[in-house]
């Protein structure tokens, strides 16, 4: 393992400070990632800049939207009623993420801020419609997350920058959420593929049409997307079996995956025209449908 | 570099020891504290064989910075025996299933498995397989370490 | 034993070691330190295939810390390996990415670390072969100049009866090609040994080997290459943290500890990482197999013959003698008159392979039972049917000349085809299948080696108490629990009086190693005879002290009686007692070296490899998505012929351990080598399943209580994971009608395979 100093500011205020002054200085949040990258040497660091003990990243609100602490922990939104009833997908991306013991440290924010294309957190905020707060030394900004991420482990954070946290509106009524997560093992895997879907009907009944939907892809692009194409194309129909395999259809052609020995390009764009329909579904039994 | 005090538990008892920022909580457990029951099997928070408890939580030791450790209680597999030398239920319930053979999994198993029990009393082989999902076993199967962990909640 | 009542055999009797690993207390070589002692670490080769043009070691010498660099050049020529084609570190040529091309021994492991990446190693990079097809062929690059050839020069042929004549004469004959995939061990417990010195040059060799008496003869060889004639090797056994063949020969990085040990006068520790553990240890290969078998009109089969080529890697272990245990399943699994078979072992650049265990048969069980499915549908046959009417039976000769004692096959199918609900289950196409695959392994040793024994001392103290000395190894099946049960019943004491001593080459006798499933067979016979020789001591001094006819005594509950005579009986203490300090008294010990009689192979490779064999069969039911191609297993069923469960818990820890790294091997598991270099070798990319992937699993024990076995018991270390894939295939089949031919069993291959069926099927239409 390199060498390094590790400070643990207690204040954002703090935090940004030494982010500011120390050299080859990063922030670790749950450190699942980093202290990988570092024991693989794929990270050169001198200081790390804890931000485990700032009590303003921590924890979740809901009021007239949802706010995430970017500190929370993912064994703390598996536990939130709030969160698995009315944002469901985001219960889904945690519920599957890595083991218990990576889950009681690893935090939101490090799963975004990472930015891996198959971050399990990543397509649920972003069906979800998270902005993100990003704190400063000059003052804090607000960035839809689908324009924070720019491409692997690659974001619009300054290197000076931390996320405070995710801000989620509410939603209507007849608003369902999921996320899929296709693995080859049934747990401790990254996504082969992750399909997250939110729709909001225009009434709650059968044969109703979409009103709104979402429809975020992980793992077919160099960063998770939106398929704007197919969120556009559900817009006013009947969800029936048609629309759905159409739907899939349609996403498959805004995904442009890539070989891996995760898994292939071809199989995955297969699977985009399944899963895309399937957590369709999933987010109106939610519903209540 | 300058090593840092700190202050912690470690298996029920007040710690103030000298550590170096880049220490993992595992090297220290192992190197400094010579408590070698708490494995290494990948350092890369895959295996699950470095599990230990901090705050009522399961972690992997392999991944956490020591200088987090301040002011938490932190226990181990040798924190599980009774002052006495009584061993926990559940490591006797390991012995008396069979669920233990090479017995390198065995110790951070065991913790993920107490982890569980002391916030769910009961629970459903579902949720023993979630709970234990990050610990990796090549010898068992996991059949018999579910059936230990069972025997342990209400349906024994 | 004359019909009494077992107290100890047959119940599930805790592991013994099992308190020490539950606590952490047990010591894994991970867990080791001697004083003084340093670290050794091995840079590896940067190519697959280059040659080695210079070594500059000055910038790691001089790194404090440092006590000693080695390279290929400053280190005496040996070679290792069955082939004797491995030299530890590597001179003038790198055959493999993994291939040990200097060594460092330091104070701490990352000063040792530090060393090695400043070792400036200059290659000229040659072009390499990763495709034992392609090694074949004219004009390949030679991993091994000097040979001439990348083909190895181990004959595996086995010809029994006529099968040109067979295949003329036959009703159905199939045909087909199968491929396995390179696996890992993956224990949990990395590698690692420390190598240390006394004054007069002895070795104490601290390891996880699985093969102490081999691995020591080794190290002697070794030691007489580097000048130290008539030197003492004392090998002594940590905890081993998994083995599963990983650990059966002995490797470059041990050679490596010994010459840094040698170098420095200090002992040496070399511990793999989980990436060395990965790259740097020997898997189970990749096979390329073609097979076609044949039925007569009734179903009864003629004739089975399988060409098969191994990749090898570049040098030489176990791996490369796996086809003679595959020639047991190919000649002996079912009633088959008339089979042919050749293997041929080639050189690669890719790692080089080690026994996994099962020794070659989970590899060619996948291509026979696969083609058994397949053969029955040609015949029109219910796969079930067409496997009871070929199973082996008692009193069998086979085409190879195994002598089939104890076999209880047919019961293993019945069972499985009965849990399974086959008749109602079989034949619905619906997404839903069933499948089943049978076993034969050796059960009764496996002389694959000039001596298949083991010995065992067994000593008893004033008060009844038991120290056995077995040359048997624990690598966590429990064979330390299997032994004491035995010696215990025998003796008629207590499981707690037995202590078993298992892991000091001073102190325990030989053994050949813990390979073959042969240790509840072998060691437990020698066992049994030692324990029986002591009884019959105590027995006969007894009968002189009680006056009463040894016929009429015996010993229970650590009491010697008379089983006539009620009021003859002495506490077995007080009788030890009395031999011991009686004048001219003695104390009490007796050994046993039992090497069963089974056969070394003939030139034919013919014999009785085994006293006896282990049968069993699998049945699994699947679930196949359609749309993704995930396979959901529904529930699994394992009978296994095992002669007599002296441990049913400890068995069923085996059966449940076999099946579910037989269900990785299945479905999961994969080594992706590309030109050489291991892409995902760590426990995220290799997948070996968790708690999470197992399905439910039912064991069912067939007790045949073979006569020759300890208490009637046959070997369960291997078996479980023999029939896993094939059963998971044919099961697949039969949900959705398409064969997977090549492990593992992917989703991506299966939703390929229902792409291109539902294709054809447009074209007939």
């Amino acid at each position: 393992m390199r060498r390094f100093e590790y400070h643990k500011p207690e204040t954002i205020k703090e935090a940004l400070g030494l982010v500011t002054s120390l050299n080859n200085a990063r922030f670790i949040a749950g450190g699942t990632d980093i202290l990988v990258a570092l024991r693989q040497k794929k990270a050169e660091i001198d200081n790390l800049i804890s931000l485990r003990n700032i009590g303003e990243l921590k924890g979740i609100e809901y009021g007239d939207g949802l706010w995430i602490g970017s500190g929370t922990t993912h064994t703390e939104i598996l536990k939130s009623r709030v969160i698995l009833e009315h944002y469901t997908a985001l219960n889904d991306g945690v519920k599957n993420l890595g083991s218990r013991q990576i889950r009681n440290v690893a935090t939101i924010g490090g799963n975004i801020c990472n930015a891996a294309p198959s971050a399990d957190t990543a397509c649920p905020l972003l069906v979800l419609d998270a902005k993100v707060l990003i704190a400063g030394i000059n003052g804090e900004r607000w960035v839809d997350l689908d324009g924070f991420f720019l491409g692997p482990n690659k974001t619009v954070l300054d290197k000076h920058e931390l996320v405070k946290g995710f801000s989620l509106p509410l939603f209507p009524k007849n608003t369902g959420s999921s996320y899929i997560k296709h693995t080859r093992r049934a747990a401790m895997d990254l996504p082969i593929l992750g399909i997250a879907a939110r729709i909001t009907m225009d009434d709650g009944k059968e044969g109703a049409t979409c009103r709104e939907a979402r429809i975020a892809m992980g793992v077919v692009a160099p960063r998770p997307i939106r398929a704007y194409e197919t969120e556009r194309f559900l817009v006013g129909k009947p969800l029936t079996e048609d629309v759905m395999e159409e739907a899939g259809n349609i996403a498959a052609r805004e995904a442009t995956p890539r070989d891996s020995i995760r898994g292939q390009a071809w199989y995955r764009k297969e699977m985009v025209k399944v899963l895309v329909g399937r957590a369709i579904k999933n987010a109106m039994e939610r519903m209540g449908l | 570099m300058m090593r840092k005090e700190i202050r912690f538990r470690l298996n029920g008892e007040e710690m103030v020891c000298d550590v170096e920022a880049h220490w993992t909580l595992l090297y220290f457990l192992r190197e400094i504290m010579g408590l070698t029951g708490t494995k290494e099997g990948c350092g890369y928070g895959e295996c699950g064989a470095c599990t230990v408890i901090i705050d009522n939580e399961a972690i992997n030791a392999c991944l956490y910075p020591i200088m987090e450790v301040e002011g938490k209680d932190v226990t181990t597999i040798e924190g599980l025996v009774s002052q006495n030398g009584e061993l926990h239920p559940i490591q006797k319930a390991f012995i008396e299933e069979g669920a233990v053979q090479c017995g390198f999994c065995t110790p951070g198993m065991i913790m993920s498995a107490k982890a569980l029990l002391d916030e769910n009393k009961d629970p459903t082989e579902e949720e023993i397989k979630e709970a234990i999902a990050g610990n990796l076993c090549r010898c068992t199967g996991y059949v018999k370490i579910i059936d230990a962990i069972k025997t342990m909640g209400g349906g024994r | 034993m004359n019909g009494d009542v077992l107290s100890l055999v047959g119940k599930n009797i805790p592991k013994k070691d099992a308190p020490l690993k539950v606590t952490g207390q047990a010591q894994y070589i991970q867990d080791i330190k001697l004083p003084g002692m340093l670290w050794g670490k091995i840079l590896y080769s940067r190519y697959p295939h280059g040659r080695i043009l210079n070594i500059d070691t000055k910038r790691a010498e001089r790194l404090p810390g440092v006590k000693a660099v080695l390279t290929g050049s400053t280190i005496p020529d040996i070679k290792i390996g069955f082939m004797k084609d491995n030299p530890p570190l590597k001179k003038g040529k790198v055959c493999s990415m993994r291939d040990e091309v200097a060594a460092v021994a330091a104070t701490s492991p990352e000063v040792a670390q530090e060393a090695i990446e400043l070792i400036d190693v200059e290659y000229e990079e040659l072009p390499g072969v990763f495709d034992p097809v392609e090694a074949m062929k004219e004009g390949a690059p030679l991993i091994h100049e000097e040979l001439k050839s990348n083909v190895l020069k181990l004959p595996w042929k086995l010809i029994c009866g006529d099968v040109d004549r067979a295949k003329a004469e036959s009703a159905y004959i199939v045909e087909d090609t199968y491929k396995t995939q390179w696996v890992t061990h993956c224990c949990l417990g990395t590698s690692g040994c420390i190598a240390s010195f006394d004054v007069n040059n002895n070795l104490t060799m601290y390891s996880n080997t699985q093969i102490p008496s081999l691995a020591q003869r080794d190290y002697i060889d070794a030691l007489n290459a580097f000048g130290l004639k008539n030197k003492r090797v004392r090998v002594v056994q940590s905890v081993i943290g998994g083995g599963f063949g990983s650990k059966l020969d002995t490797y470059p990085y041990e050679y490596i500890a010994i010459l840094l040990a040698l170098k420095t006068r200090r002992p040496v520790k070399i511990l793999f990482t989980r990436e060395e553990e990965f790259f740097a240890t020997s898997p189970r290969q990749c096979t390329l197999t073609k097979i076609s078998q044949g039925c007569d009109r009734e179903g009864r089969l003629t004739f089975r013959e399988m060409e098969m080529i191994l990749d090898n890697g570049a040098y030489t272990s176990w791996g490369a003698t796996t086809p003679s245990v595959m020639m047991m399943p190919i000649s002996s699994l079912y009633k088959v008159p008339n089979v042919r078979y050749t293997a041929k072992c080639v050189y690669t650049n890719n790692n080089y392979s080690q026994a996994m265990r099962g020794y070659g048969n989970p590899q060619a069980t996948f291509a026979i039972e696969s083609s058994m499915d397949q053969l029955a549908e040609a015949a029109g046959m219910d796969p079930y049917e067409f496997r009871m009417k070929n199973a082996n039976e008692p009193g069998e000769v086979t085409p190879q000349r195994f002598k089939i004692t104890s076999c209880g096959m047919k019961e293993c199918i019945e069972a499985v085809a009965e849990k399974l609900n086959w008749k109602e289950k079989r034949g619905r196409h619906n997404g839903r299948g069933v499948g089943m695959a049978s076993l034969i392994h050796v059960g009764g040793g496996a002389r694959v080696y000039k001596s298949d024994g083991c010995g065992t001392i067994i000593k008893i103290d004033d008060y009844g108490k038991v120290d056995v000395f077995t040359g048997s190894t624990d690598i966590g099946q429990g064979s330390d629990t299997v032994i004491a049960q035995i010696v215990a019943e025998v003796l008629g004491i207590s499981i707690e009086d037995v202590n078993v001593i298992n892991n000091d080459t001073d102190v325990c006798p030989w053994d050949v190693g813990v390979h073959a499933s042969r240790t509840t067979f072998v060691a437990g016979n020698s066992a049994l005879y030692a324990a029986e020789k002591i009884k019959a001591e105590i027995l006969t001094i007894v009968s002189h002290m009680l006056g009463e006819d040894v016929a009429f005594l015996d010993i229970k509950n650590g009491v010697v009686y008379s089983k006539r005579d009620k009021e003859k009986s002495m506490p077995l203490g007080k009788a030890l007692r009395s031999i011991h300090y009686a004048t001219g008294g003695k104390m009490l010990m007796a050994e046993c070296f039992y090497d069963p009689a089974n056969e070394n192979f003939d030139r034919e490779f013919k014999g009785n490899l085994s006293v006896s064999y282990a049968y069993g069969a699998h049945g699994v039911e699947v679930e196949v998505d359609r749309k993704t191609g995930k396979v959901k297993i529904l529930n699994y069923v394992a009978a296994h012929d095992v002669g007599r469960a002296i441990n049913p818990m400890l068995l069923e820890g085996q059966i449940f351990g076999g099946g579910v790294m037989g269900l990785g091997y299945a479905l999961g598991e994969e080594m992706v080598y590309i030109n050489g270099v291991l892409k995902n070798g760590n426990f995220l990319d290799y997948k070996i399943p968790t708690a999470k992937d197992v399905p439910p699993i039912e064991t069912i024990i067939v007790e045949t209580v073979d006569k020759d076995g300890p208490f009637g018991a046959k070997g369960i270390g291997e078996p479980g994971l023999v029939p896993t894939a094939p059963a998971i295939s044919n099961a697949i089949y039969d949900a959705v009608g398409v064969r997977i031919k090549d492990l593992p069993i992917t989703p991506e291959k299966i939703l390929k395979a229902l792409k291109e069926k539902g294709a054809e099927k447009l074209d007939e239409a």
